[in-house]
């Protein structure tokens, strides 16, 4: 038995349950949470390593042999999603440390926040349709509640919306997997992938497939389906937010890209252009959306739509190198965002609003802080040689190769706007003198800039990483281009997963 | 009899929909409550539908004896369902609390956070 | 390893400008320029190489999978470039350190302006063009950072902005045109595309790729319509202005042209756009300097007409034009250079750069008067300066135009004049005369900020009576760059009379009496205020208000906060796509094979449909409570039905929960009321109805089809053997996928905590 498979499950379910366990203790909460969290990316970094180096690895649960049981399989693909969810928890754990009040803290905050992580892994390691859906259901309950945690009214209207959209779009899956089920009698995705290769009338789960490209887009928050985001991503506490943005959204991206390349193949050339549309239009919308706002968050939220786009156009294109350019796009853009958020947050508890109109100054009081936003907005933006001009620079060269110049004059002209909206948080939270009215400065603000470093620990360490991505590119970008070879010829795949069956 | 169960399962899914375009918050969550028994429905039905017997493996028997009910779907509707109970009852708690912060029920009055 | 380090030493230094800056305080400048000193005296000692046509190179591999190499050529058109970047920039560091002493950020800007200084040098002597772009973007983001140095002021942001949106643009376009150039030509190298050019200019791929290029190459040269970025930059600190805007960053354009040469020039295409975008930028640029009054102003305009005079040169393309671009260049840069400094230490010491209220200045700051003039005349085309070398080299090139010779030539004229007599505006007004009143008390400027512009004029004035000193070794081995083929030049003062004299001659007689006529254009200027909607700067500034509006009105549209209007988009969208793919292929739609149900089903149906009609319209939240339940029990009548016991008993205790759950949350709300109207009811219950169909229509299909058989065979199978269970339902739960237990579990576990911090939780 695989131990490295299993534990991105039960490292986050065991610091759970023992969080819920010292229910009134916060301090020991924390740190269980530090400890939980750390243990969860040494577990995930080393599944990484032994992906990499030994190929795909899968266990079945209950040594059930597959398609039977429950397989749990890490591609690198995978491996890679689960990796980054491990950074992300850790990083914005650090950041909940001093960061969400203690009243949040003590109606379960840490229990949520593992479990979230748990679903997330779940979904990026399971094998199994009905299983992938079991962990949607676990990451997206434990997120309804954090996000309505606290009650305030602002977060019972977005969780609202939030809470809605998200059980549609989970119902279409389900739909989906049972219709599925019905036509091939199968719920391995492996196996399904098999079956379906073999099947001459295969474009009858046509129709099917559109089920699932819904419900994730839905997920995803692709067009015309994000609503749901940008009306309540700002709402929570920032750490919750942050921790959605980098990665709830992209658990969606991932299941489109893992559904997309493994077993809805049948008629690419229908259901990848449909997507490439779709990716040009969540684009656009998302950047638009970003220039008509006026709030670092929901700036930021806004453009995580944008961002969405370009990693669904390396599946639309469905080239080894467009494929690369999404796996490394989501590598890239998960930390990026999530880092933005948290520096949004930070901005909010020196200044007391994120609102651009009321905020200014910050380029002159605070260079380090300056410099910690300069990094990951310009890689969002594209600037080279950070992180994110590589990712876009993929995706742009797979377009040309394929002679796909809408999409990339898409991408291009939605890269400058996403130039303009965060030289505008620049301009306007960084570069303006603060202007002048009633005193906005968070009294609290110096107490913070004293426990500063806890807020600035996490914003480091991923801005660190952001500039390594960028600087030292070849390693992540041949991480990217294995997995995305391992997603466009998923033989191995299904041989890790059903043995050595034909 | 699919075609029945197509039937209806069409229409719990049109009273869904239609309850979840209501501007009220109750009955959205009428609607989410349709929507999970259309789904159940659905699964079932498309797993494959037989007036056979339950897959309950029969005293002295060794394995099921076909002509069997399929298990599997069965399997996934009974965790569906309490997934879907889980998720309902708290989003029932979620809308009274909506309902008491915003102070109305009307969703056309929760829109202060899109703008 | 040289040639990187040349690169990045500057980038290194960059980063510990700020913290270097605190220990050496006022020295600052003079210590950081040893660095540009360095690179230049390293650079210029391999010029014989260079000249020998021995090109000197290093490579790194940096991402080799995307063909980004860091490799780096020092031919002549790179030596002559990067001797201009290192040696104006150890001026501009010392000029810099007096212009700004005592700033609180002049960390920073030594922080940024080396980043500029480094990434200049990297656009110059890279030989990948992928690295090349990258550091383009890299002197389009420090410019913008320069630029915007002065960031408490609306104008220097949004001037920043301006910068950034318009090189940036451009700069995606290059970035297109780049990858599209390697995908023609098989590599990112340069200097293995020049080998390759046939092929190139063959490809239907040509024009686009040479579109893109000439758009980033006219984007940051600031040709017309693209040129207002430029003046809109003067915004940033004057020894900014003096080196990125004047003489080293808008000549990236330039360069890129003159490198692209030998790979996309010598077409018909490139001819054209390239001379008809020079000699448009050249007269529009001298023609928007002539009303200025701001010194930095007039030598912006003066600036966007000699970057003009530049691309032209490279547009008409013969090797007389190819002389000509490379000894204007030196030119330029050398007077432009100093006249910024100088318009800086003016302002410095005076507090003023309005040329209206100056005078008299020579006998106050004679060093600062001294250079000037030096410039100025140089700017002229005065001999024995540089200058002249330079306009005689020009007129010579345009007469010898193979298109359009007489125009190219007129427009050539106009431009000339009308610089000759900015130079007068620039270089000698403010300094004779009688003396003005100015808002500060003027006295000489230090030596840190006449040393720069003094020695570039002085060596506008050396390199005139020496020509030779920088012919061959370093003007010549530019020209073949750009030519790709030997040539042997020969500049000098006399070339005897002949008509390129008599123009030179004429042109300044002209530009003299223009100058005096200068306020009759000023006023004329003034009554053409009408005539602004023409200017592209409006258009910019058009096109993002209303992007910014059509923005504000899709969010406003897409994003309208209205629940419904989300869901009903949502399903419409799936309903367009998922019927789109439904009815296709066909073959399964034969209802033959489905069983007849039994009348007691049939009831059952219809009781449960009715149920939810009740649940959708009754006014009473119990009633509608009580629906739900018949709905509930109606499908574990079904369970029961057909072979699912089990799941009927569950479906039975969990639906009663929640319509406990149900009734206790929402027993105290208000009754239903009627909320919306009857179009918008008729509305969503048609789409109800249609997605209705459309899920039946998947089950039908779902039924229909049995693509494999299930493989529930083996949990019958296994069951009892295996698991030891005779509940084989319960069995696959609790044993074949035990996971999904485990998952279930925890979403009770969560909700439970969720409603109890619903429930309890108030903040405050």
């Amino acid at each position: 038995m695989n131990l490295l498979l299993i534990f991105p499950i039960t490292i986050p379910l065991l610091t759970a349950i023992l969080s819920a366990l010292a229910w009134r203790s916060l301090k020991v909460q924390r740190a269980l949470g530090v400890l939980g969290s750390a243990g969860l990316l040494a577990a995930a970094l080393a599944l990484l390593m032994n992906v990499w180096r030994g190929g795909i690895q899968s266990v079945q649960m209950g040594s059930w042999p597959a398609p039977f049981g429950i397989t749990l399989v890490a591609d690198l693909f995978g491996a890679i999603m689960v990796a980054l969810a491990a950074l992300t928890g850790f990083a914005v754990l650090l950041y909940s440390l001093g960061s969400i009040d203690e009243r949040r803290q003590s109606f379960g905050y840490f229990p949520l926040f593992q479990v979230l992580l748990m679903g997330v892994c779940g979904a990026f390691l399971t094998g199994d349709l009905f299983n992938l859906y079991v962990w949607f259901e676990v990451l997206l309950i434990a997120s309804f509640v954090l996000m309505a945690l606290g009650g305030e009214r602002g977060q019972m209207e977005g969780a609202v919306k939030y809470v809605t959209l998200n059980l549609v779009s989970s119902a279409l899956f389900l739909a989906g997997i049972g219709i599925l089920y019905g036509k091939t009698g199968t719920l391995n995705m492996a196996d399904l992938a098999q079956k379906l290769r073999l099947e001459p009338q295969s474009d009858l789960v046509n129709s099917t497939s559109m089920l699932f490209l819904i419900a994730f887009g839905i997920k995803a928050g692709a067009f015309p389906f994000f609503f749901w985001l940008p009306a309540s991503y700002h709402t929570p506490p920032v750490a919750v937010s942050a921790v959605f943005a980098g990665l709830l959204t992209k658990v969606g991206v991932y299941a489109l890209i893992r559904c997309f390349t493994l077993f809805f193949v049948q008629d690419v050339q229908f259901t990848h252009t449909l997507i490439l549309a779709l990716a040009g239009l969540t684009m656009v919308t998302g950047v638009l959306g970003a220039a008509a706002q006026n709030e670092i968050r929901r700036i930021l939220s806004f453009h995580i739509i944008s961002q969405i786009g370009y990693m669904l156009m390396g599946l639309g294109l469905m080239t080894p190198l467009a494929l690369a350019g999404s796996v490394f796009y989501l590598i890239h853009h998960i930390i990026v965002k999530t880092n933005l958020f948290l520096i949004g947050g930070v901005v909010q508890t020196l200044k007391g609003s994120d609102d651009l109109k009321k905020i200014g100054g910050l380029y002159k009081a605070h260079p380090l802080l300056a410099l910690l936003f300069a990094i990951p907005a310009f890689s969002l933006a594209g600037i080279p040689p950070l992180s994110g001009f590589f990712a876009k620079l993929t995706l742009i060269i797979a377009g040309l190769k394929i002679d796909s110049y809408l999409i990339v004059l898409t991408a291009l002209a939605v890269g400058i706007l996403t130039l303009f909206s965060m030289t505008k948080i620049w301009n306007e939270a960084f570069w303006k003198a603060q202007p002048a009215g009633p005193a906005l400065d968070n009294p609290a603000a110096a107490t913070v800039t004293g426990g500063a470093f806890r807020l600035l620990l996490p914003v480091i360490l991923l801005a660190a990483i952001t500039v390594l991505i960028g600087a030292a590119s070849e390693p992540f970008f041949a991480l990217a281009t294995r997995a995305a070879e391992q997603l466009i010829h998923p033989e191995e795949y299904i041989r890790a997963v059903l043995g050595g069956k034909p | 009899m699919e075609l029945l169960l197509a039937i209806v399962i069409g229409g719990l899914y049109a009273a869904a929909i239609y309850s979840l375009l209501r501007r009220s918050i109750v009955k959205l969550v009428i609607g989410l409550i349709l929507l999970g028994h259309a789904t159940n429905l659905l699964i079932f039905t498309a797993g494959g539908l037989t007036r056979a017997r339950p897959p309950i493996v029969a005293e002295g028997a060794l394995a099921l004896t076909p002509p069997y009910a399929d298990p599997l779907p069965q399997a996934l509707i009974l965790t569906a369902i309490v997934i879907s109970f889980g998720v309902v009852a708290f989003t029932l708690v979620l809308v009274k609390r909506a309902y008491k912060t915003v102070g109305t029920e009307d969703l056309d009055d929760m829109r202060g956070t899109d703008r | 390893m040289g040639l990187a380090a040349t690169i990045f030493s500057g980038f290194l230094l960059a980063i510990l400008a700020p913290f270097l800056h605190r220990l050496l305080r006022g020295k600052t400048g003079w210590v950081f320029a040893l660095l540009p000193l360095a690179i230049a005296i390293y650079l210029a000692g391999f010029h014989r190489e260079v000249r020998a046509g021995e090109a000197l190179r290093a490579a790194y591999e940096w991402v080799p999978t995307l063909g980004i190499r860091l490799s780096f050529y020092l031919d002549g058109l790179s030596l002559l470039f990067a001797l201009l970047i290192s040696g104006i920039g150890a001026l501009v560091l010392i000029y810099a350190g007096g212009y700004l002493h005592g700033h609180a950020q002049l960390g920073r800007f030594y922080s940024y302006i080396l980043m500029f200084m480094a990434s200049m040098l990297g656009v110059v002597l890279a030989d990948n063009l992928l690295a090349l772009f990258i550091f383009w973007e890299l002197t389009s983001l420090s410019s913008y950072l320069l630029i915007g140095f002065n960031h408490e002021k609306e104008d220097s942001r949004s001037a920043a902005l301006q910068a950034l949106l318009i090189t940036g643009g451009g700069g995606l376009a290059l970035l297109a045109g780049i990858i599209l150039l390697g995908s023609v030509g098989g590599s990112y190298e340069i200097s293995a595309l020049a080998n390759a050019d046939g092929v190139i200019r063959e490809h239907p791929l040509y024009l686009p790729a040479l579109l893109l290029f000439l758009l980033g190459a006219f984007t940051k040269s600031a040709q017309a319509p693209f040129h207002f970025w430029l003046p809109g930059a003067m915004a940033a600190p004057t020894p900014v202005s003096a080196y990125l805007h004047s003489a080293t960053m808008v000549k990236a354009g330039v360069y890129l042209l003159a490198r692209m040469n030998p790979i996309l020039g010598g077409s018909a295409e490139w001819h054209y756009l390239v001379t008809l975008a020079g000699a448009a930028t050249m007269l529009i640029g001298a023609l928007l300097a002539l009303p200025q009054t701001d010194l930095k102003r007039l030598l912006a305009y003066s600036t966007v007409s000699a970057l003009g005079i530049l691309v032209l040169l490279l547009g008409i393309g013969t090797a007389e034009a190819a002389k000509a671009a490379m000894v204007f260049l030196v030119v330029h840069s050398l007077y432009k250079g100093s006249l910024f400094m100088m318009a800086g230490a003016v302002d410095h010491e005076t507090g003023t750069r309005d040329v209206q209220s100056l005078g008299g200045l020579v006998k106050i700051m004679p060093v600062t008067a001294l250079a000037a003039g030096l410039a100025a005349l140089s700017m002229t085309g005065f001999p024995p300066l540089l200058g002249f070398i330079g306009k005689e080299l020009i007129y010579e090139a345009k007469l010898q135009a193979p298109t359009a010779a007489p125009l190219i030539l007129g427009i050539g004229v106009i431009a000339n004049i009308i610089n000759v007599t900015v130079a007068a505006i620039v270089g000698i007004r403010p300094f004779v005369g009688d003396k003005r009143a100015t808002p500060r008390k003027p006295h000489e400027a230090p030596l840190s900020l006449w040393l720069g512009p003094l020695t570039m004029a002085a060596a506008g004035l050396l390199l005139g009576l020496f020509p030779g000193l920088i012919a061959n070794s370093l003007v010549s081995p530019a020209i073949q760059a750009i030519r790709a083929e030997e040539i042997v030049l020969k500049l000098k003062l006399w070339h005897g009379l002949n008509f390129v004299l008599l123009l030179s001659v004429f042109t300044v007689l002209a530009g003299i009496a223009l100058f005096f006529a200068r306020n009759f254009f000023r006023r004329l200027a003034g009554r053409a205020q009408g005539l602004s909607f023409l200017t592209p700067s409006v258009w910019y500034q058009k096109g993002l208000d209303g992007l910014m509006g059509f923005a504000r009105a899709q969010t406003r549209l897409l994003q309208n906060g209205y629940l419904r209007y989300y869901l009903l988009t949502i399903f419409l969208a799936t309903m367009l796509l998922v019927f789109f793919k439904l009815v296709l292929p066909p073959g399964w739609q034969s209802l033959e094979k489905f069983a007849v149900a039994r009348y007691y089903e049939i009831g059952l149906g219809v009781a449960m449909l009715l149920a939810a009609l009740v649940a959708l319209f009754s006014r009473s939240r119990l009633t509608a409570a009580i629906a739900l339940g018949v709905i509930g029990y109606g499908v574990a009548v079904i369970f029961v039905f057909y072979g699912a016991p089990d799941l009927a008993i569950t479906q039975i205790l969990i639906e009663t929960l929640s319509v406990i759950l149900f009734v206790l949350v929402v027993y105290h709300l208000p009754a239903f009321n009627r909320l919306s109207g009857s179009r918008s009811r008729l509305r969503d219950a048609l789409v109800a109805l249609l997605f209705g169909g459309m899920m039946s229509a998947l089950v039908l299909k779902a039924t229909n089809l049995q693509l494999h058989p299930t493989i529930s065979g083996y949990f019958a199978e296994n069951s009892l053997s295996l698991a030891h269970g005779r509940n084989v339902v319960n069995v696959i739960l609790v044993d074949f996928r035990a996971l999904d237990t485990l998952g279930e579990i925890t979403v009770l576990a969560v909700a439970a905590v969720g409603v109890f911090a619903l429930l309890k939780l108030k903040l405050k």
